[in-house]
């Protein structure tokens, strides 16, 4: 990009062309004051603070530049002040905020601000944060020279999340912009005009919207609030930490106030961070869990039949002692470690180190929701095989995304935002494979929705991979990919378009413009997750995806545009730290004898080689071949995909440990229960779905009597005789980046908030083959495909230990078709039972015609929709009955 | 009939029926057009190079040459051009374009084909206010016959060239005056200006070339056609081409719309085209433009009626709608009218206009009652200054000016009234006393 020179206040920058005032001003260090100015909006201009003198090189007839006497080029200055926020650098151009003229505009507009202001700063919950306050000591009077009646309007709430004093507005439209360009949700609106400019939702109603609160965070001053935090603290009262969100894998930075020993609220940052001010509405105000009540706050020991509150040392000398007399009786085969994709990486280390070098299992997994088994490699292959990951910042300049699978707003609300901003401010098109309608795929951002038939999944990818293929093969490929296209070809060759409409219901004309689309772009995307990874063909669609990441060219030899969207906040380190049982760390297959050698030699132990996945140890569990099962961090009764078979394997195990902060169903069935640290009260490296490693720092002294996973796992390895010595996260974090491939040097991480992205030096190499879709159609007994997902309120067990979010969420609700309501003779808030293999489910009945006819959508995760209790079935989806009860019966609690 | 009241839009402006097809077609209606698009088969370059040699210039109040504006439409967009009509007609003291509308809806019609045709548009709007219900009926009537009789279309007039043309209704807002603001309004967007650049020319309705031209300046385009750019010129000064359909209000003996030549002095459109004041009253002071221009003081009415010489006088020809105020009035009084008006209209998009036209108002509204203060002057020249120039499109400087302007020519008046808490002159005395009562109960 070319560079052009402007002067600011006599210091001559160069920036690039397209450059904003405002933001070349940053560069020369010049303090341009602005209020609707947001660097993720579109220039307004509306405000005016950022008003100041410009001049650019006087032209001759010869439109050359007209040279003064003292050589250098005469500056015409504009006659008006103009908006540094709107205004473009232009080559030789200068700016002048202190003269006069330009001081005498900005005190003006300052002066104008206030004329309406109430000036209640001292009961305003923005005060000593507010940048009117701020802007109002830097540039205003110190007196008023307005004297008159002030205009006023009511306060108001706009639903359970925002308070609005409209006297505070200044009009920069900043919230109604980024309700619309960054969040897609257009719920906030200006009521008249003039003076009586009023932000409000359509017709007053409470907003409808993903509550997410970010319009409270850009707003400049106090008009916006969040009503969870009115009156609580003043902001310099507040300790402020900026830590890692533990929702979801997009690694939000959230930035804690914490006064005493309460969180108090939790903002974005500011200019930090992948989100920067973004937060989506767990992040915002799921912090509740933290401080519940319930929180465990003592080990809990099963003597006889019933657990009780234990010491620390005691739980770990009976753990010890109970796993030494069942790896001698049984072998350590015998021990399953279940779970830990919500620990730091540095935890997630110790849990697989314990389990391999010291207990000396191989059956370690962190996917418990897995159905079918999926090579620990897997994603990896399909994300680029270790290639230089993708950015949220290079995802909203994507000309074609293709989301597959599953529902942004609830598996990734950023990564969501971000393609809404692309889509709106960007040209970005976005092409989104879900059953359902969900937000993407709204007519409002113009993008295309294939609509597959629940299941279909395979079918739809193979398809998009052949209809790709048959454009000529993807420029940019390495020589390993573009050997392997024409068996891939081959192995594709009946998976047309045609072929596929027929089993996924996606119209083939549709699937080969995708296709062009995906092609054709010069910057795209694909973005999967758990919708795929825990689908019953888990194996062969991930590999599809990869299939189609290189037929695409979304993966080349030096790009990787392949996201993988992990369920839990580190999905992505439990995968790099070998929480699967065919991988160590840093995808070392565990098999390969050499390459585990430098891990033993590491570890001074000896180091099995592959064990048994998620669905296979509950399967070993459930007729007694596991013995041992430890569960860390993962309610599993709620989580396993088959909850019969778990509730069997816990009765049978003879040692189930869990790592737990609450009494969940799973603690409550086990014989030790570790208290465990929240987030926000220890430290560790996280890794977002960018494979960005990131710091969460501790804003909270740890519970009375809670550990952390990771001293849990080194006080269990000391009592096993284990030389273990590790102080802090960062000694562990040392011997990751010593030992474990992509990791290696990577020293910095654990240090900084927003650290840098891991990939190998060396990639691992492609695989290209297809598994062909099973051409069946669909099996159209009277059953209805259920569909689940995650959705925004509440995603895993953390969100129902507040009251914000249950709330929110309102009750678990069984989603139909209105046809289908129609022809069952449902309605909407009708009682209704679904019935599935293993078992039943009362819920309440709620129509949408964005749930595709001939399917029932339940939220994933909510209580009281414990879907697992369906039982599963084989083949490629589960059909269940749904009917309506007289009366609905109590579910579960 | 009586004699024509104008040498070219006014001509036949009271021929009775005009409004009908027919009655147009009669007076040679719609033959400039056929002469353009089928006979002559005049390029769209040519047709632009005729109205820029005609000089003709906006009427809406900006002045723009019309010619030029029409010029700036990229010849290599791919994208549609649409062709829009400003007859949002809001500007106070401005009848004019209703009068042309109700009377001569197809000359518009006739027009909008001919520019469209120039700036190689196949889609028109005409954007009336909200209040122009009624003219919106004429319209589509006349609009319907056109259609029916092939003369917008697909195929006009048999030419090949297509030209859809349809009329929206506004919904009540003196910013959408403002052709972006007009643009957001058309679109069914919130009425509010838009940053320039990009202009309407490159990026104007659905981010397509667009260009908007008020109703008298598209319906000179006929006559420019037919007759030629040097017969348009017969009127009217160098640099001010033609004549200009002036709205006179006040207490003159014949107010209403009157075309002139452009160059008239002030004092002979008072005196000799309406007919002088009324009641024996004198002449305090003329807002020639518009109510967002500055005044002229009656010392100044020698002042030619054009483009260059109301500026060269402090002020702006605007719009041409031309307040006379009478000597018996209060220029605090007048001016508290004006903001008043401006107060109501701000849009609220810029901080400086919103809030300086409520500061404004909230002080003459306390001076025009009697409860001024010392200062009260200097602090409204101050926000006016504070507003003038920073505002984010000419509203909040069409507030500012007649404030400065006031001042500037009748200071005396609001002096007086800070000092003794009354109007110097006021035919309104009692009224305005009766007001203050209720206001200070």
């Amino acid at each position: 990009m070319s560079l052009v020179r402007v002067t600011i206040n006599g210091r001559t920058v160069e920036v690039p062309a397209g450059t904003l005032i405002t933001d070349a001003a940053r560069v020369a260090e010049t303090h341009i004051p602005v209020f609707c100015s947001h660097t993720k909006l579109d220039p307004l201009g509306a405000c005016r603070i950022c008003v100041v003198e410009v001049g650019t090189p006087k032209l001759g007839p010869d439109r050359k530049p007209v040279m003064g006497a003292d050589g250098q080029p005469e500056i015409a200055w504009m006659p008006k002040v103009q908006t540094a926020c709107t205004t473009v650098v232009s080559e030789g151009m200068h700016v002048r905020t202190e003269t006069p003229v330009a001081t005498q505009a900005r005190q003006g507009v300052m002066e104008f601000l206030l004329v309406n202001h109430p000036l209640d700063c001292p009961v305003c919950d923005e005060g000593g944060e507010c940048q009117l306050q701020d802007l109002a000591f830097a540039y205003g009077l110190d007196y008023s020279r307005m004297a008159d009646a002030k205009r006023t309007f009511e306060s108001e709430d706009l639903g359970p999340i925002v308070k609005k004093e409209a006297n505070r507005c200044i009009v920069c439209m900043r919230c109604v912009r980024y309700c619309s360009e960054v969040m897609g949700e257009d719920a906030l609106t200006a009521h008249q005009r003039g003076v009586w400019t009023e932000i409000s939702s359509f017709n007053r109603q409470p907003l409808d919207c993903e509550q997410c609160g970010n319009c409270i965070e850009v707003c400049p001053v106090g008009a916006l609030t969040a009503l969870p935090y009115r009156f609580k603290a003043r902001p310099w009262d507040l300790r402020q930490h900026i830590t890692i969100c533990p929702y979801c894998s997009n690694g939000c930075s959230v930035r804690l106030g914490v006064r005493r020993e309460e969180i108090l609220r939790a903002r974005g940052t500011e200019f930090r961070g992948v989100n920067q001010e973004f937060l989506c509405v767990r992040g915002r105000f799921g912090y509740e869990f933290v401080g519940s009540a319930d929180r465990l706050s003592a080990p809990l020991l099963k003597l006889g039949e019933s657990l009780g509150p234990s010491t620390f040392d005691e739980s770990v000398t009976f753990v010890a002692a109970r796993l030494r007399e069942i790896v001698a009786l049984h072998g350590a085969g015998a021990v399953a470690f279940l779970g830990g994709d919500k620990l730091t990486l540095e935890e997630q280390y110790l849990e697989q180190k314990l389990a391999r070098a010291v207990i000396g299992t191989p059956h370690v997994d962190a996917r418990t929701r897995h159905t079918a088994p999926v090579a620990g490699d897997a994603i990896l292959r399909a994300t680029g095989g270790g290639r230089a990951a993708l950015t949220f910042d290079a995802l909203v300049g994507m000309r074609e995304v293709l989301v597959l699978g599953d529902d942004l707003q609830g598996e990734g609300p950023f990564a969501q935002a971000q393609l809404v901003r692309g889509a709106r401010q960007k040209g970005l098109h976005l092409t989104v494979a879900h059953p359902r309608r969900v937000k993407l795929a709204r007519e409002r951002f113009n993008g295309a929705h294939l609509a597959y038939r629940p299941g279909r999944e395979l079918a739809l990818v193979n398809a998009l991979t052949r209809a790709v293929l048959d454009l000529g093969d993807p420029a940019g490929a390495p020589p390993e990919v573009t050997s392997k296209l024409a068996s891939l070809k081959t192995a594709l060759a009946g998976a047309t378009a045609e072929a596929a409409e027929t089993v996924t219901g996606v119209r083939a004309d549709a699937i080969r413009a995708a296709a062009k689309r995906l092609r054709d772009a010069d910057r795209k995307a694909i973005l999967f997750g758990r919708a795929f990874t825990e689908h019953r063909e888990a194996a062969a669609l991930v590999q599809a995806i990869e299939n189609l990441g290189w037929a695409s060219g979304a993966l080349t030899s030096t790009t990787a545009s392949v996201m993988y969207i992990g369920p839990q906040s580190n999905s992505q380190g439990a995968l790099d730290m070998g929480l699967v049982p065919d991988r160590l760390p840093g995808y070392v297959p565990a098999a390969d004898a050499t390459a585990r050698a430098v891990f033993e030699r590491a570890w001074s132990a000896p180091v099995p080689g592959a064990g048994m996945t998620a669905p296979e140890v509950l399967a070993a569990a459930a007729s007694g071949k596991v013995r041992a099962l430890w569960i860390v961090g993962d309610d599993w009764l709620a989580s396993a995909p088959d909850r019969a078979l778990a509730e069997q394997a816990l009765a049978r195990a003879e040692l189930v440990i869990v790592n737990e902060m609450f009494p969940t169903e799973t603690a409550q069935r086990a014989h030790v229960v570790f208290p465990i640290t929240s987030f926000a009260e220890k430290e560790g490296v996280v890794v977002n779905c960018e494979r960005r490693l990131q710091k969460s720092i501790r804003a909270l002294p740890p519970r009375k009597g809670t550990r952390t996973d990771g001293d849990v796992f080194q006080a269990v390895a000391q009592a096993f005789g284990a030389s273990w010595a590790y102080r802090t996260s960062e000694d562990v974090f040392r011997e990751i980046a010593r030992l474990v491939p992509g990791y290696q040097g990577m020293l910095t991480a654990m240090m900084v908030p927003h650290g840098p992205q891991w990939s190998l030096p060396a990639p691992h190499p492609a695989v290209l083959t297809a598994t062909v879709a099973d051409p069946a159609p669909a099996n159209n007994g009277d059953g209805l495909w259920l569909l689940a997902g995650a959705t925004l309120f509440l995603q895993g067990s953390l969100s129902h230990r507040g009251a914000l979010l249950p709330r929110l969420a309102g009750e678990p609700r069984a989603w139909l078709h209105p046809d289908d309501g129609r022809r069952l003779g449902i309605a909407a808030g009708d009682a209704v039972e679904l019935t599935g293999p293993g078992g039943r489910l009362a819920l309440a009945a709620a129509l949408d015609d964005s749930v595709p006819a001939g399917s029932v959508f339940v939220p994933l995760g909510q209580r009281g929709a414990a879907l697992n209790r369906l039982g599963s079935a084989p083949g490629t989806g589960l059909q269940v009955q749904v009917r309506k009860t007289a009366v609905r019966e109590t579910v579960g609690a | 009939v009586s004699e024509p009241r104008g040498p070219l839009l006014f001509k036949d402006l009271d021929t009775p029926g005009l409004a009908t097809l027919a009655t147009y077609r009669a007076g040679g209606g719609y033959e400039t057009l056929k002469r353009v698009l089928v006979t002559a088969k005049k390029s769209a370059a040519e047709v632009i190079e005729i109205v820029k040699a005609s000089g003709l210039r906006g009427r809406g109040g900006a002045g723009f040459p019309a010619g030029l504006k029409w010029s700036f439409v990229p010849k290599d967009s791919p994208k549609p051009r649409y062709l829009v009509c400003n007859a949002d007609e809001s500007e106070p003291g401005t009848f004019k374009d209703r009068e042309l509308m109700e009377k001569n809806p197809h000359l518009l019609i006739e027009s909008m084909v001919l520019a469209g045709y120039a700036i190689g548009a196949h889609t028109g709007y005409i954007y009336l206010r909200g209040e122009f219900e009624y003219i919106q009926k004429i319209l589509d009537t006349a609009l319907a016959e056109t259609r029916a009789a092939g003369l917008i279309g697909k195929d006009v007039a048999g030419s090949g060239y297509e030209f859809q043309l349809w009329t929206h209704l506004g919904a009540g807002a003196y910013i959408c005056g403002e052709e972006t603001a007009l643009l957001s309004s058309l679109e069914g967007y919130r009425g509010q200006p838009r940053l320039k650049p990009p202009f309407p020319a490159v990026e104007g309705l659905y981010a397509c070339p667009t260009v908007v031209n008020n109703v008298e300046t598209l319906m000179n385009v006929p006559f420019i056609l037919r007759e030629g750019a040097q017969a348009y010129r017969q009127w009217g000064t160098e640099k001010s081409s033609g004549t200009k359909i002036v709205s006179v209000s006040g207490p003159v003996k014949k107010p209403g719309n009157y075309e002139i030549p452009l160059g008239l002095p002030l004092r002979k459109l008072i005196d000799d085209v309406c007919g002088g004041m009324r009641d024996g009253m004198k002449v305090k002071a003329v807002i020639p433009g518009g109510s967002s221009v500055p005044p002229l003081p009656a010392s100044l009415l020698d002042t030619p009626f054009d483009y260059e010489s109301m500026g060269a006088a402090g002020t702006m020809l605007g719009s041409a709608g031309c307040i006379v105020i009478d000597d018996q009035t209060c220029m605090v009084d007048a001016l508290w009218n004006l903001i008043r008006f401006y107060e109501h209209e701000s849009c609220g998009k810029c901080t400086p206009c919103r809030e300086g036209t409520y500061w404004m108002n909230e002080v003459l509204e306390r001076l025009e009652h009697g409860k001024g203060r010392p200062g009260d002057l200097e602090l409204l020249e101050s926000v006016a200054d504070n507003i003038l120039g920073k505002s984010f499109c000419a509203l909040g400087d069409a507030a500012a000016m007649p404030v400065q302007g006031f001042l500037k020519h009748f200071r005396p008046e609001f002096e007086h009234h800070v000092t003794h808490g009354r109007c110097m002159v006021n035919r309104r005395r009692a009224e305005i006393a009766a007001m203050s009562a209720v206001v200070t109960v």
